[in-house]
């Protein structure tokens, strides 16, 4: 099981439960060591002081933080725990949301929020915490102090245990207006045909959410280039294809519209769905 | 906010349909940048790479990946080689199909980016908005970023088009993938019923505007005082709980605790935070921009937000503010 990334207390009124948090994502990427080129030999990262060249230790490495006035402040770890003591150790729920109201463009990293401890007081602290929002259907927003840096938490519950979910404050979200992303006016404004054609051919594309369909091709494709690499010595470099090219007229806009959706039409009559999931069924594959 | 750069180019196509964008992040953190040092006497620290062996140091020129094999050795990829799985198409986000927004648990969401229209692309990206906001779905593609592809969902996003990275589902941890200790322990009637009336009181609406970082505050402010060789301020634990559980939720409910802010609070902390904000904001990239410079006024502005936030951030305190929706 993934370690503990965090240890403290969640408070609930005046309710105190000792929990962990453990992380829900786990890295499955394929990973590679640095090496140099003609030697094989590995390459390692050193860390030495710009002052007199000397090797530091892992452990003698501080923050620093430099001031207008070029000094640098040495900052320790415990020095992080004490700007706040009350939040580096403990996660406050005060308010009480509807998940649907939340648009995922906040959520940042999920955990487990998983009792610590299995004394009975707390055990029973936890379940009942996890019995009263699976019932009141809602997620609880807090804080949490992770890494020297505040978040926003969402917590709820999932499979009778306790989820948390890091999340982004609302200013540091961009907005389409800080890029000039929306475009308006009467530039490409869509017609009724347009839209309603669009909306036709996304409902013919339209299937079930299944998570377990989507493989990870990109780390298929790297294990594959590794074996043909190990058995030939070399790796094919296919070409890039031509990036599509936009229709520019309205008109052609259509066509394209109708053809695609004349397709997915064929192809939904005969019974072919929109499976389109590429890799198929070679999921699982193991990362080394 | 610094003008906007967009951080990859390329074409979203779903049926036949291409459409060319631009995509640009759509999150800027207010993560402090700090310097790696060395504890003892602040001195910056650099990495160099070195031969495990040998000890000499390698120029990154001479550097490429190697796939380990244990004890059969290694296998050397050029970086031209680690590319090539990437795919043969790059540059495009292909929408395979679509799906319903409310079938896609949070959890499968990971970096969200927003969505900009190059030239050519302004018609189709008006056309497939159009669609999905009306639609209420979401397209499911993939396409590479960083030397790497992602599985992303295209969706609307505040007025825009919007995509966001997902997790592939063999990387979440699952429930049987954990550790736990038996939770049969089942709390008792009585305690459910005052927990869930508490759930009840602090139940409200989502105001995300309404939520501030304030620890980045705090060590601002620790900053300035060690700067003025101050002790930082002594920590205050809290009493580590080891109380009734049910004498804890009735407390709760008589309004030892429930800190929920009143309206007119809420309002006061907004306005200073969003002033502290405008001072900060005035202080340029800071945060963003790698590590913090030494010159101009940066500091001294966030200093100044600190202390503004601070004096309207109202302490933790009771408050018999009840359930919106009730009041």
């Amino acid at each position: 099981m993934a370690r503990s990334l965090w240890t403290g207390s969640l408070s609930f009124g005046l309710v105190n439960v000792p929990v962990q948090l453990v992380s829900a994502v786990r890295d499955r990427d394929v990973h590679f060591h640095q090496v140099h080129k003609e030697t094989g030999e590995r390459v390692q990262m050193q860390r030495v002081a710009s002052t007199d060249g000397k090797e530091v230790d892992w452990e003698d490495v501080a923050k620093g933080w430099e001031t207008d006035d070029d000094r640098m402040i040495v900052l320790t770890d415990e020095d992080f725990e004490a700007a706040q003591p009350d939040k580096t150790r403990t996660v406050d729920i005060d308010l009480f949301v509807a998940l649907t109201d939340i648009d995922p463009v906040y959520f940042d990293h999920p955990y487990w929020l998983l009792p610590a401890g299995d004394g009975d007081g707390p055990i029973r602290a936890y379940r009942l915490l996890v019995d009263v929002m699976a019932k009141a259907g809602q997620v609880a927003i807090g804080r949490i102090v992770l890494r020297a840096k505040e978040y926003l938490v969402a917590l709820r519950e999932q499979d009778g245990l306790l989820s948390l979910t890091t999340m982004h404050f609302a200013d540091e979200l961009r907005t389409p207006d800080d890029i000039g992303a929306i475009p308006t006016g009467k530039k490409g404004k869509p017609t009724k045909r347009e839209i309603d054609d669009a909306v036709a051919l996304i409902g013919e594309l339209t299937d079930d959410f299944k998570p377990s369909r989507y493989d990870d091709c990109h780390r298929v494709r790297l294990l594959r280039l590794i074996d043909e690499k190990r058995k030939n010595g070399e790796v094919e470099i296919p070409e890039h294809d031509p990036e599509p090219a936009p229709q520019k007229a309205p008109k052609d806009l259509m066509a394209a519209l109708e053809e695609s959706l004349a397709t997915a039409r064929a192809r939904s009559k005969k019974g072919g769905g929109t499976a389109t999931s590429r890799g198929g069924s070679k999921r699982r594959a193991k990362a080394g | 906010m610094p003008a906007a750069r967009s951080i990859w180019n390329g074409t979203i196509t779903f049926g036949s349909v291409a459409i060319p964008v631009k995509l640009f992040s759509a999150t800027s953190p207010h993560t402090l940048r700090f310097r790696e040092v060395r504890a003892s006497d602040g001195a910056t620290i650099e990495h160099r790479r070195i031969g495990a062996e040998s000890g000499d140091e390698i120029e990154y020129a001479d550097i490429e990946k190697a796939y380990d094999e244990g004890d059969d050795g290694q296998i050397v990829l050029t970086k031209e080689e680690i590319a090539a799985a990437e795919g043969t198409h790059p540059k495009v986000i292909a929408i395979e199909h679509f799906v319903r927004a409310e079938e896609i648990d949070p959890v499968f969401y990971d970096k969200p980016y927003l969505v900009g229209a190059q030239d050519d692309g302004v018609h189709g990206y008006r056309v497939l908005l159009a669609a999905l906001e009306k639609s209420d779905k979401v397209g499911i593609g993939r396409f590479v970023l960083r030397s790497r592809e992602n599985l992303v969902a295209v969706r609307p996003l505040g007025g825009a088009l919007g995509i966001q990275t997902m997790r592939f589902d063999d990387e979440l941890v699952d429930k049987s993938d954990l550790e736990l200790p038996s939770l049969r322990k089942k709390p008792g009637a009585r305690e459910v019923k005052m927990a869930g009336a508490l759930v009840e009181m602090l139940q409200g609406d989502w105001e995300p505007e309404e939520q501030h970082d304030t620890y980045r505050d705090a060590v601002m402010d620790l900053i300035e005082r060690k700067r003025h060789g101050k002790e930082p301020k002594k920590a205050k634990r809290k009493p580590e709980d080891g109380g009734d559980l049910a004498d804890a939720l009735e407390a709760s409910l008589k309004g030892g605790k429930p800190k929920r802010k009143t309206a007119a609070e809420r309002k006061k902390a907004t306005a200073g935070a969003s002033s502290a904000k405008a001072k900060a904001s005035s202080g340029g990239s800071k945060s963003s921009s790698g590590k913090p410079s030494s010159g101009g006024s940066t500091s001294t502005a966030t200093k100044r937000a600190s202390a503004k936030k601070k004096a309207s951030t109202t302490k933790k305190k009771p408050s018999t503010t009840k359930k919106k929706a009730a009041s």
